[in-house]
């Protein structure tokens, strides 16, 4: 039988992000007919086939944990992260206002110290528990909503400026410790 | 199961499906059993999601089998159904069965 590469960066990523009692067993099976989907059809079609299957799968794994109480632990590890990362900001952004002048400056240096402050609170979220990640990544995005709902930017900003906060900010929650393999072994 | 509490469209379908499958079905066998014979493609997330609820109800029972390379080195976990989910599925059917007894002649007028 010809092997094929699995693809890897989802299996990491849907394995730091999914909670859930049946995650192990639930990307075992994914691999298994991905594998048996590579034979009959495409690695394109099979590659397709598994992010679907597993984008699909993340509300549901993420409802069920709430319904069973089992994201109980999960959540208060997110919002301990999410404390930790405002804290990082707040220092990063009076630094910043220190040293640079104008308001200008820190618009452009705002998106890289929130994506730099998500990153880093989604490696310790999913460093210290599996499926945190997901709960930290819902918290960045309500923070930001109500932040532009607020209009806490005195400086009118283009609306593209907004979205990628409201889109980046979680995904680099996600996304770093998938990238970097930053999570924890339980 | 209590008194006029019915299955969930899905939980119902899931149970069968396992009647189907014998002991020992893993998820994504009952997710194809029922992609197969009702063409709904659900995802793998939703069945383990119902069959941990149906397990909590007691419906289900779960045990761990052998990891394999196929797999990615994971174990798969095989559910069978318990005699309260069979009981389940039992009461299910009559209620289905008695609301819709007699209603043959009416389904033009619906």
């Amino acid at each position: 039988m010809k092997r094929y590469s699995l693809p890897a960066f989802a299996c990491r990523l849907f394995e730091s992000v999914l909670p859930g009692r049946y995650r192990e067993a639930m990307l075992g099976d994914l691999i298994e007919e991905y594998t048996l989907r590579i034979e009959s059809t495409s690695p394109l079609t099979a590659s397709r086939w598994f992010w679907s299957q597993a984008c699909r799968s993340v509300p549901s794994m993420v409802c069920s944990s709430m319904r069973s109480g089992n994201c109980f632990i999960s959540m208060s590890v997110a919002m301990g992260v999410y404390i930790l990362m405002a804290t990082l900001k707040f220092a990063a952004d009076l630094m910043i206002s220190k040293l640079a002048g104008p308001e200008t400056t820190h618009l452009a240096l705002a998106p890289i110290v929130f994506l730099t402050t998500t990153a880093i609170g989604g490696c310790v979220a999913a460093r210290i528990r599996r499926g945190a990640t997901i709960f930290l990544a819902l918290i960045v995005m309500i923070t930001v909503v109500v932040l532009i709902d607020f209009k806490v930017c005195s400086i009118p900003v283009p609306w593209w400026y907004q979205f990628g906060f409201l889109t980046l900010g979680p995904l680099a929650v996600i996304i770093t410790p998938a990238l970097l393999g930053a999570y924890s072994d339980s | 199961m209590k008194r006029g509490e019915l299955l969930g469209s899905l939980e119902h379908i899931i149970l069968l499906a396992l009647v189907r499958l014998d002991d020992g079905a893993h998820g994504m066998i009952v997710r194809r059993e029922i992609e197969e014979r009702t063409g709904r493609n659900i995802s793998i997330g939703a069945v383990y999601a119902t069959l941990e609820r149906l397990e909590a109800k007691g419906y289900v029972s779960s045990f761990t089998g052998e990891p394999t390379p196929q797999r990615g080195g994971r174990a798969k976990r095989l559910f069978r159904v318990q005699s309260a989910g069979k009981r389940a599925l039992q009461i299910s059917e009559q209620t289905i069965r008695s609301l819709t007894a007699d209603l043959e002649g009416r389904w033009e007028t619906i």
